[in-house]
């Protein structure tokens, strides 16, 4: 148990090195998933709760929900494999920059670094980034009405964007 | 260099490598892209959680906020792309060839 968050580093790492070295789009979005469910684990360890559901709420339950059907744009009839060669060199090379990196960089890494830190409040119902947040609310006012009149213009781009009306052909897609 | 640090910046790294050398399909350097905004927040909440500095935990929320803008923005390229070249494949953005 006191190596869990050294379970959950790993793999973030292993998870990603799976998403670039994908050898079709249905297997990137798997492993984003998986990496999404454990960074969750990794934010939760360090005592981040809130966070945590918000990454598995809104980007697990919403961004690549989306994702994982648009990759049916990618189907192909004989999807490549794990066991393809350019993926599986492609996923060697990844694990062995990451290994030459982390002798490069890990130096003083002693046994107690890898544990979950809560330095938060210690027994509360409020805990400390949901306060945190909160203040988006009542200081960042303006971030939020920025945040809003970003998020309306993605729309109209998006709308213009696919509109296919007057300039492409309209197709089943 | 923590250990938690070394985990997200190489992350990072990794998802910016698939960016740079996806091979066949669009949406796989799309995912990529993903993979990246995915490693900034969990980034940014450690940045909050370990130093604990509560009014920088609004930034991962405004950060997935202005990512999911972007990733609608990049599928609707992708739905373009299709529409127009019949496939997302990267071999048939071929029109600047020589």
């Amino acid at each position: 148990m006191s190596y869990m968050m050294y379970v959950l580093l790993f793999g973030l790492v292993l998870g990603l090195v799976a998403v670039a070295s994908n050898p079709s789009p249905y297997f990137a979005a798997l492993g984003l998933v998986v990496v999404s469910g454990v960074g969750c684990g990794v934010l939760v360890s360090s005592g981040g709760c809130f966070l945590s559901l918000i990454l598995f709420l809104i980007y697990l339950g919403g961004m690549l929900v989306v994702f994982a059907y648009s990759a049916a744009m990618a189907a192909e009839p004989y999807p490549e494999g794990w066991g393809s060669w350019p993926a599986l060199r492609l996923m060697v090379g990844y694990v062995l920059g990451v290994g030459v990196a982390w002798v490069f960089l890990g130096e003083g890494w002693y046994e107690e670094d890898w544990g979950g830190f809560d330095g938060l409040v210690g027994v509360s119902v409020l805990r400390g980034d949901m306060v945190g947040v909160s203040v988006m609310y009542s200081s960042g006012g303006w971030l939020l009405v920025v945040g809003g009149w970003v998020l309306l213009l993605t729309l109209f781009v998006v709308l213009e964007l696919t509109r296919g009306l007057a300039r492409g052909a309209l197709r089943a897609v | 260099m923590t250990p938690a640090h070394f985990a997200f910046s190489s992350a990072f790294m990794l998802g910016l490598a698939g960016l740079a050398f996806h091979r066949t399909h669009f949406i796989s350097a799309l995912l990529c892209l993903e993979g990246l905004m995915l490693s900034l927040f969990i980034a940014l909440s450690l940045w909050t959680l370990q130093f604990d500095s509560m009014n920088s935990a609004s930034m991962p929320m405004i950060l997935l906020a202005f990512s999911a803008c972007e990733a609608g923005t990049g599928l609707a390229l992708l739905v373009a792309t299709t529409r127009t070249h019949s496939t997302n494949r990267l071999k048939n953005l071929n029109l600047l060839q020589c």
